[in-house]
């Protein structure tokens, strides 16, 4: 394996980070979005929405991804591969996400609601200020979960073009007839990336740890 | 024609059964182009592999091997622009089938059943399947050694209609066929054979003959199991014009030496190919 080698994967490796981090930054404000859907009960929407989590949850990755790449050009629209497996990445976590959300929206004690209600707080001002803060803590070591699955589905991008980590190993593995050290590079990239977004989840947890014994 | 050999078979199933209402809709907007069509817009769509070589295959991130230069002699022969896409095998004749590619530059191999919904043009190479083994294994020396032994196949190759042909030479001395272990592509089949855990692997000879020179500690090439076999590139069926027009294309490279350099220079030795062929099985 070659320096240049090396570098295919690094690019690869940027590939990957660059699609999960645009999947995660989408995929979390739709999830919350969906799940306040559902814990407002908006009359239709609501089961509009279940019934997207339940398609969503029970299709895989691959299988979604593609059909977006081949069937969505039958209708007229073409994708390139990273757009297809961009579209795939959030609608996929953006259901997962939902539920996590949702599971934290229903944790909330409704007394909460009902003293803000008492107040005079609006609906919007008594989201940001009571529901929001409090979720997110509730809801972030499931959504930090999800959003590591997440990176680790990417490689699945690989069967419309998609070059990521995985994929620029196997093709280095596929020249040199040497699968097994671009295996290993690809493996010492996966854990840093992983690690670093489990870190961020600790140092936001200890933070509000931090502050609530200020407070 | 399913060729997605990744997929568990339930998942293979969930495709189908997503993609089936796709792909009846496909004599409305979208559908593979006609010559006339791709001229009118100004580009050919060609999909290409990734790890097939010596046909194709990635060196430093650029495309290269035997196709990706003669691509490189189409974009100076068209009148049209060549647009590219690199997909693994399992999305390939997916995407000719689908209309999302016009033509697959890839080595398809000519099978009967891929007729089906295929059309193929000229031969671009001779492919014999032949088998390797593991150098240090002594127990294989001819065809009636592989006997009973394990042999891996890429999932989804032309290999696997053909089966009956070596089922019929080792039935002829006594033996029969071992177990079939089916991956999703060569490079893992070749790792499982040195990791000893198959005994033998069926590629085309052109394949196996890149992998023998490369790794000549750990492989070995045995004898032919098959009858003559050709690949060729591969457009949606019915669409002869184009087909027609990238026959007149490989006839000029041939004419020209192009074609005959560049085998010698990827496969090792330049062939002798019938301008068409139709498959027997």
């Amino acid at each position: 394996m070659s320096t240049a080698d090396v570098l295919t994967i690094f690019s690869g490796a940027l590939t990957t980070l660059l699609l999960s981090i645009a999947g995660i930054a989408l995929g979390l404000p739709l999830g919350l979005g969906l799940a306040l859907v559902r814990w407002a009960r908006v009359p239709l929407l609501n089961q509009m929405v279940a019934v997207y989590v339940s398609l969503l949850r029970a299709t895989p990755l691959i299988t979604l991804v593609l059909l977006i790449f081949f069937a969505l050009p039958t209708a007229g629209i073409s994708v390139g591969p990273v757009q297809a497996g961009l579209i795939a990445l959030v609608l996929n976590t953006a259901a997962f996400n939902c539920e996590v959300w949702r599971a934290a929206l229903l944790d909330l004690p409704k007394d909460q609601i009902e003293a803000a209600q008492s107040v005079g707080m609006g609906q919007t001002l008594r989201f940001r200020r009571i529901v929001l803060p409090q979720v997110w803590r509730t809801a972030l070591p499931g959504l930090i979960n999800e959003m590591s699955q997440l990176v680790k589905l990417t490689p699945v991008l690989a069967v419309v073009g998609v070059v990521d980590i995985t994929r620029a190993a196997v093709r280095i593995g596929a020249q040199t007839y040497e699968p097994l050290p671009p295996f290993l590079v690809a493996l010492a990239i996966y854990i840093p990336i992983v690690y670093a977004l489990v870190s961020v989840q600790r140092w936001v947890e200890r933070r509000t740890l931090m502050r609530e014994a200020a407070a | 024609m399913s060729r997605i050999p990744a997929l568990s078979s339930r998942r293979g199933v969930l495709v189908a059964l997503l993609l089936a209402p796709a792909l009846w809709g496909t004599t409305g907007t979208a559908h593979a182009a006609n010559l006339d069509e791709i001229k009118k817009r100004g580009y050919l769509t060609v999909v290409t592999e990734d790890d097939f070589r010596p046909f194709e295959f990635v060196k430093d991130g650029k495309p290269t091997g035997f196709n990706n230069e003669m691509i490189d002699a189409l974009r100076k022969y068209a009148p049209f622009e060549i647009r590219q896409e690199i997909l693994p095998w399992p999305g390939i004749l997916a995407g000719v089938a689908t209309g999302k590619y016009d033509i697959a530059i890839t080595a398809v191999l000519m099978t009967k059943e891929r007729t089906l919904s295929l059309d193929f043009t000229s031969p671009i190479a001779d492919a014999t399947h032949y088998y390797v083994k593991r150098k240090e294994d002594t127990s294989i020396k001819s065809i009636k050694d592989l006997n009973g032994k394990t042999v891996g196949v890429q999932t989804g190759s032309a290999f696997l209609s053909r089966l009956p042909e070596l089922q019929a030479m080792l039935a002829k001395e006594g033996g029969k066929l071992g177990k079939v272990v089916e991956y999703a592509s060569y490079p893992e089949a070749y790792q499982d054979l040195a990791l000893k855990r198959t005994d033998f692997v069926v590629n085309t000879v052109i394949n196996l003959k890149a992998l023998v020179t490369e790794r000549p500690a750990i492989f070995e090439l045995g004898q032919p199991v098959s009858g003559s076999s050709y690949p060729a590139w591969a457009v949606k069926k019915g669409n002869t014009e184009l087909r027609d027009f990238m026959n007149a294309f490989i006839a000029a490279q041939k004419a020209n030496g192009v074609m005959p350099a560049l085998q010698k220079k990827w496969f090792g030795e330049a062939f002798m190919l019938p301008v068409s062929y139709t498959p027997e099985q």
